[in-house]
C-alpha cells in the first residue's frame, strides 16, 4: 500500500549517508552559496579606501568637528589613519620599530597634528598615504611575505585585509557620529574579512586566556559569510563543541568591538559560558 | 581558508590583553537557543555552507519527502533517487527556497512530487519511443494479426488505384515500382524518351496520392 502524501516513511538503510555524501560532492561544505567573486587583499583595501574617501568628500566642514572616537573628531580619526599608513609604510620598508608599536599611541601624534589644518589637506594627505600603501604593496609583490606592525605578525595579504577591516570600521564610526546610516562591505571584501576573523579567533582566544580545548563551529550567514570549524585552546583530542551562528556583518562589527554579543541576533548551542568566552575573544581582536 | 592566512600569528603574548569589560559582561547574557528552529535560520545556515544544517533538515524531513516520492512512483529505488535529487538541489542552490513563501517542508514536498512526476513522464516517454521504434523497424518484432490485416488492406488499395490509372501511366508505374527499374530503364523498356517517362510517373503519383487520400478519409 502506498503511503498518504504527508505520511513519513521509514528511510532505507544507507540513504542518509548517500544523500549527504552526494550533496557534499555537489558543493563543498563551508563555502557560502551563491559564491562571491574572489578579490585580492589589495583590491579589498583599495575598495575600503575608496568608500571612506567618498564619505569624507561628502561631509561638510562642520561635520569634521563631530566627536567620533577616543576624543578625536573626524579630522583626528583621519589623522590616526594617516599615522597607521605611515607605520605600514615603515613596516614595508623593513623598519623593526613599528613591529611592537602601539596601534593607538604611535598614531596619536599624527592625529593631533591635524588639529587646525584645513580638512581638505587632511583628507588629501590620508588619500595619498593610502595610495602609497597600495604602491608599496605592489612593489613588494609577494602577498605571503610576513610583515610585522602594531604587534601583529602576519602575511602581507592578511595585513591588507586587516587594514580594509579598519577602514570600514572607522568609516562606520564617522557615519554613526554624523547620524548617517551604517555601511556594509561588498560581499567579496566581507568574505576576506570573515575569513581573517575566523582564522585569528584561536589567537584571540589564547590572548584572552581561553586555554581549555574547544571546538567552535562558526556559521556566519549572509553574503560574504561561511562556515568554519575552529579548534580553540590546547588539550585532549575530544574537546567540547559549541556552535555560534551570527550574521556575517554583525560578527565583523563584534570583532571590531563596535557592538556587544547582546546586540547581535546570535544563535548558540553548547556551553553558554564557553560561547561567551569565545565571543569576548572575538571582540578582543579589535585594534581600535 | 586561503593559503595566505595559514601563517597568521600574533606576537602579543597571552598575558597581554583581555576582552573589553563591556563585551565580556554582555557575552555572558548571550541567549542560548535551539538552532533547529526556524526555516529562515536553516536556510541561512545552508547558504553559509553549514553541512550540519543539511543533516538536520534531512533527519527532520527526509522521511516525508521519501513518502511523497514513493506515493507517486511506487518504487523504492526511484523514490530514493528523488530524495537524493531534492536534497542535493537544496544544498547546491539554497537560495531557491524562500522562507517567506512557505515552510521548508512544503517546499521539499512540492519538489519531491514534481521530480517524481517528471520521472513518471520520462518513463512514459521512453516506453512510447520504444513502441515507435518497433513500429518503424519491422522484423525486430513479429507483426501482430492487426498489423498484417492493415498492411494487406493498404496493398490492395494501392493495386486497385493503379489499375484505375490510364494505360500509359500504369505501365511506367508497374515498371518503376513493381519491376524495380530506374527512370532510364523504364524509358528504354517502354520505348519512350526518359523525360516522358519522368513526367508520366509524376502524373501517376499525383493521381494515386489523390485517390489514396480520399480512400483514407472515407475509411476513417
Amino acid at each position: 500500500m502506498t503511503p498518504e502524501l504527508s505520511e513519513p516513511v521509514a528511510l532505507p538503510v544507507g540513504l542518509r549517508e548517500r544523500v549527504l555524501e552526494a550533496s557534499r560532492q555537489a558543493r563543498e561544505a563551508g563555502r557560502s552559496a551563491p559564491e562571491v567573486p574572489e578579490i585580492s587583499p589589495a583590491e579589498a583595501f583599495s575598495r575600503a579606501a575608496d568608500a571612506l574617501y567618498g564619505l569624507l568628500c561628502a561631509l561638510g566642514d562642520d561635520d569634521w568637528r563631530i566627536p567620533v572616537l577616543r576624543g578625536l573628531d573626524v579630522q583626528g580619526v583621519v589623522g590616526h589613519l594617516i599615522g597607521v599608513e605611515d607605520d605600514v609604510h615603515r613596516c614595508l620598508a623593513g623598519d623593526p620599530e613599528v613591529a611592537t608599536a602601539s596601534h593607538v599611541e604611535s598614531t596619536q601624534p599624527a592625529a593631533s597634528r591635524q588639529a587646525g589644518r584645513p580638512v581638505a589637506w587632511t583628507c588629501a594627505d590620508w588619500r595619498r598615504a593610502a595610495d602609497r600603501t597600495l604602491d608599496l604593496v605592489r612593489a613588494a609583490g609577494d602577498p605571503c611575505a610576513e610583515v610585522a606592525v602594531h604587534s601583529m605578525r602576519l602575511p602581507l595579504g592578511a595585513l591588507l585585509v586587516a587594514r580594509a577591516f579598519e577602514l570600514w570600521t572607522h568609516d562606520n564610526d564617522i557615519r554613526r557620529a554624523a547620524g548617517l546610516p551604517a555601511s556594509v562591505p561588498d560581499p567579496p571584501t566581507l568574505a576576506l574579512m570573515t575569513r581573517l576573523a575566523a582564522r585569528l579567533l584561536p589567537h584571540a582566544a589564547a590572548r584572552t586566556g581561553l586555554h581549555e580545548p574547544l571546538n567552535v563551529r562558526l556559521v556566519l550567514t549572509g553574503p560574504g559569510g561561511g562556515t568554519w570549524d575552529i579548534a580553540v585552546g590546547e588539550g585532549p583530542p575530544d574537546p567540547v563543541s559549541i556552535r555560534i551562528i551570527a550574521d556575517a556583518t554583525g560578527f565583523c562589527r563584534l570583532v571590531a568591538n563596535r557592538v556587544t554579543p547582546a546586540d547581535l541576533d546570535l544563535h548558540v548551542t553548547g556551553d553558554p559560558a564557553r560561547a561567551a568566552g569565545v565571543l569576548a575573544a572575538a571582540s578582543a581582536l579589535a585594534l581600535d | 581558508m586561503p593559503a595566505m592566512l595559514d601563517q597568521v600569528r600574533l606576537d602579543d603574548p597571552v598575558t597581554g590583553r583581555t576582552a573589553p569589560e563591556h563585551c565580556a559582561a554582555a557575552a555572558s547574557r548571550v541567549t542560548v537557543r535551539g538552532v533547529g528552529g526556524s526555516d529562515a535560520l536553516l536556510a541561512a545556515r545552508l547558504a553559509a555552507g553549514d553541512d550540519h544544517a543539511l543533516a538536520e533538515v534531512f533527519d527532520r524531513l527526509a522521511p516525508a519527502v521519501y513518502g511523497a516520492a514513493l506515493r507517486v512512483l511506487g518504487n523504492g529505488a526511484a523514490a530514493q533517487d528523488v530524495v537524493q535529487d531534492v536534497f542535493v538541489e537544496l544544498w547546491s542552490h539554497p537560495g531557491r527556497y524562500d522562507p517567506a513563501a512557505g515552510t521548508l517542508r512544503t517546499f521539499l514536498m512540492v519538489q519531491a512530487r514534481h521530480r517524481a512526476v517528471d520521472v513518471v513522464r520520462s518513463e512514459l516517454r521512453r516506453i512510447a519511443r520504444q513502441e515507435r521504434h518497433h513500429q518503424l523497424t519491422p522484423g525486430q518484432r513479429p507483426p501482430s494479426p492487426c498489423d498484417e490485416v492493415t498492411a494487406a488492406e493498404a496493398a490492395s488499395a494501392v493495386r486497385a488505384a493503379v489499375r484505375e490509372l490510364p494505360d500509359s501511366q500504369r505501365r511506367v508505374v508497374e515498371l518503376a515500382y513493381f519491376g524495380g527499374l530506374t527512370c532510364r530503364e523504364v524509358a528504354l523498356a517502354a520505348g519512350i524518351p526518359e523525360g516522358t517517362a519522368k513526367s508520366r510517373l509524376r502524373l501517376a503519383l499525383a493521381r494515386l496520392e489523390t485517390v489514396l487520400d480520399r480512400q483514407l478519409l472515407e475509411s476513417s
